[in-house]
């Protein structure tokens, strides 16, 4: 449904690019995740497809229309719910809906009918007449997500839609986002929360310093990490074990334990084998690929962003 | 720790520029404004008014009272045969009209009781000049009078024959029966609620800049201005949609606050608003005129600034400098002449005058045109601006 090709965007007055040829696409029925530290691009993007920033470089199309056309025909076919309470906090739930319902379009019967499909799917029936200030964080968000939902967009971009929430709206936004795209809308959700796109994406970009990392369905992105071997050792000084695991590997203190990203051709039994030559007890040892975290660490680097 | 606070709140104050503005650059800039503009109320204003003179007469006795005017007030303007219209309109301050008989009835021993000097006077003239302006003619033709009286009776000590019985008769000298000023009739009175609800109500109607500028902030920052323009909602429909509530509010502040004038202002024992005869039809185009210029401003600002704190010193500031510099706080005509013409830079000023026209002037459509035509294109201006930053801004 959408096809980014080679999209570039350098903003105004600075030299290196928010984004530097970034390709990918999105499929209606499927969660693509989204994932990139502070400052990656992934708001550049985003706000490419909501209509906000012009493509300098590349193209984006929708079902083959480019998205400039797409968005004139149509604008409500792409809908995005920002990181922000984007509504107005002194207005009611009913009339923000209301507002945003005839911004996009709606009216009449229609317009009542999906405000009262969106309050029922975000379950935010018994709040309709309070004002959007007194709701709780988890009730702004459901809110923010109802507003993007009225159009009944074809295509949703959600950005960090769970920040700041408890554990049951977490769990209940997460399960309405599948529900979107099990209906057939494509989603796009940008998180920091790994185990949140690890449970919902079908498909992962990992995006940093405006390119594209990595693509593919998480089970290509877990099998293509890097395997390790996590231990902790008795008998053997930290500096003499250091070097000696740093042979097969970069090795990472954590705590008493050591973890060691094996390096191409190196296997755990040779490790393992190695540490007892030099008279290492072993008495914790662990052993298998990255998880999402470790593989987006890895391939973000640790150092802090802006 | 005391220190510590001291320090954490100076250095929170330093860094707040906009606070620092407001602390310190709106009081100087007051100051200086309010300095010039006060300059010259304590030596008065009625000498440095434009006016006309009028002459009927061709005695010396006319042309010696018009000499002395002319040093205490300055020359006049050119001969301006139409000045009823000027000073009407308020081009003029007033015109110095001297009846054909001055002469023969100044040196007169009775006087008839006809009107031989008046001041017709702009209808918006202040009250306080229009009073010391009367009263110096009155006295400079008394002392004429007085030195003609005093000629004939030292004449008459030493006496021709036909003067010997002069001084035995009662001699009135006080010209204050030929002497006379009047406004240009304009239909309504006035009065200090005459001239004060205008200039208020102006003011109060730029008041809608903090109001609309801080609203667009909070839009603008929750992101919900970005989610209507991803909706496709055009930016020439936002701009008309923050507009038009407020050219209503500004309605309904007119209706208040000329209510108060009519009704409020006589219960609480001052003088009432006339409206009586005034032009419905140019009080309402100075208003809407008033309200889109206010409102352009508004959405500039608005469009203009990047934060509440901008918006909170920058739209206040804007406006009271506006109101120091257009005679809303200092009447235009105390000014000194620099600033009068600094003052017709302000769109409060030509609000202002709009208003005064229609309600001191009895002016017609015709007659608010220029001023209203000013805050069009001021209020277009403006609106331009805002288009320009909106879009930008929006996102």
């Amino acid at each position: 449904m959408l096809l980014i090709r080679n999209l570039s965007y350098c903003y105004p007055h600075t030299e290196k690019p928010a984004l530097a040829g970034v390709s990918l696409n999105a499929e209606r029925g499927q969660i693509l995740g989204l994932l990139g530290p502070n400052g990656a691009g992934k708001t550049t993007l985003i706000s490419h497809l909501s209509g906000i920033l012009q493509v300098q470089q590349g193209d984006i199309s929708i079902d083959g229309v480019p998205l400039a056309v797409a968005r004139h025909n149509s604008p409500t076919r792409i809908a995005v719910a920002p990181q922000e309470y984007a509504f107005y906090p002194m207005l009611t739930v009913t009339e923000n809906l209301e507002c945003f319902a005839a911004a996009g379009g709606l009216g009449g019967d229609r317009k009542r009918q999906r405000i009262g499909e969106c309050l029922a799917f975000s379950q935010l029936e018994r709040f309709a007449q309070v004002r959007a200030e007194r709701l709780s964080g988890g009730l702004k968000r459901r809110l923010n997500l109802a507003i993007a939902l009225l159009p009944e967009p074809e295509l949703i971009l959600l950005d960090e839609p769970t920040v700041g929430v408890d554990p049951q709206s977490r769990a209940f936004l997460l399960d309405a986002v599948k529900t979107l795209a099990n209906n057939g809308a494509a989603v796009i959700y940008t998180s920091h929360y790994m185990e949140e796109i690890e449970a919902i994406a079908n498909r992962v970009i990992i995006i940093d310093d405006g390119k594209v990392l990595r693509d593919g369905t998480l089970n290509e992105l877990l099998n293509d990490g890097v395997a390790h071997v996590r231990l902790a050792v008795e008998g053997v000084i930290a500096t003499q074990l250091r070097v000696l695991l740093g042979r097969f590997g970069s090795v990472e203190s954590i705590g008493e334990e050591w973890r060691v990203m094996l390096a191409p051709g190196q296997t755990p039994t040779a490790l393992l084998a190695a540490e007892e030559e030099v008279g290492g007890r072993l008495r914790h040892a662990e052993f298998g690929r990255n998880n999402l975290e470790q593989l987006f660490m890895t391939l973000t680097r640790r150092s802090l962003r802006d | 720790m005391l220190f510590a606070l001291i320090k954490k709140e100076l250095l929170a104050l330093i860094r707040d520029v906009h606070g620092l503005v407001a602390l310190f650059l709106m009081p100087v800039l007051f100051i200086i404004i309010m300095s010039l503009a006060l300059k010259d109320v304590y030596s008065p204003a009625v000498k440095t008014l434009p006016y006309v003179v009028d002459n009927r007469d061709n005695g010396q006795l006319a042309n010696t009272l018009l000499t002395e005017w002319e040093k205490r007030h300055g020359k006049p303007q050119a001969n301006i045969t139409n000045w009823s219209n000027e000073v009407k309109s308020g081009k003029l301050s007033y015109a110095l009209v001297i009846e054909k008989d001055f002469s023969k009835a100044i040196a007169a021993e009775k006087l008839t009781g006809e009107i031989q000097a008046r001041l017709i006077t702009d209808p918006g003239l202040d009250g306080s000049v229009f009073a010391a302006n009367k009263a110096e003619l009155n006295m400079i033709a008394s002392e004429l009078r007085a030195q003609v009286l005093l000629t004939s009776s030292l004449m008459a000590q030493f006496p021709p024959r036909a003067y010997r019985k002069a001084p035995d008769l009662p001699v009135t000298v006080s010209a204050n029966s030929l002497v006379d000023a009047e406004r240009l009739a304009a239909g309504s009175r006035p009065t200090s609620v005459q001239q004060n609800v205008p200039a208020w109500l102006v003011f109060g109607m730029f008041f809608v800049v903090a109001s609309l500028a801080n609203l667009f902030l909070q839009e603008r920052q929750c992101g919900a201005l970005a989610r209507l323009a991803s909706l496709g909602v055009p930016t020439s429909m936002m701009i008309w949609s923050k507009a038009l509530p407020y050219l209503a509010i500004n309605g309904l502040q007119a209706a208040l606050m000329l209510a108060v004038g009519v009704w409020l202002m006589p219960l609480l024992g001052g003088d009432a608003l006339s409206l009586v005869g005034i032009h419905w039809g140019a009080l309402m185009l100075v208003l809407l005129a008033v309200s889109m210029a206010a409102i352009g401003l508004a959405l500039a600002l608005a469009s203009l600034v990047r934060t509440h704190a901008q918006a909170s010193a920058v739209g206040p500031t804007v406006n009271i400098l506006m109101a120091a510099i257009g005679g809303v706080m200092v009447p235009k005509f105390v000014m000194p002449e620099f600033m009068q013409r600094l003052a017709e830079f302000s769109p409060m000023n030509w609000g202002l005058e709009g208003m005064l026209a229609v309600l001191l002037r009895g002016s017609d459509m015709v007659g608010v045109l220029l001023p209203a035509a000013k805050l069009m294109g001021f209020a277009t201006l403006m609106i331009i601006i805002a288009v320009l930053f909106f879009r930008r801004r929006a996102h």
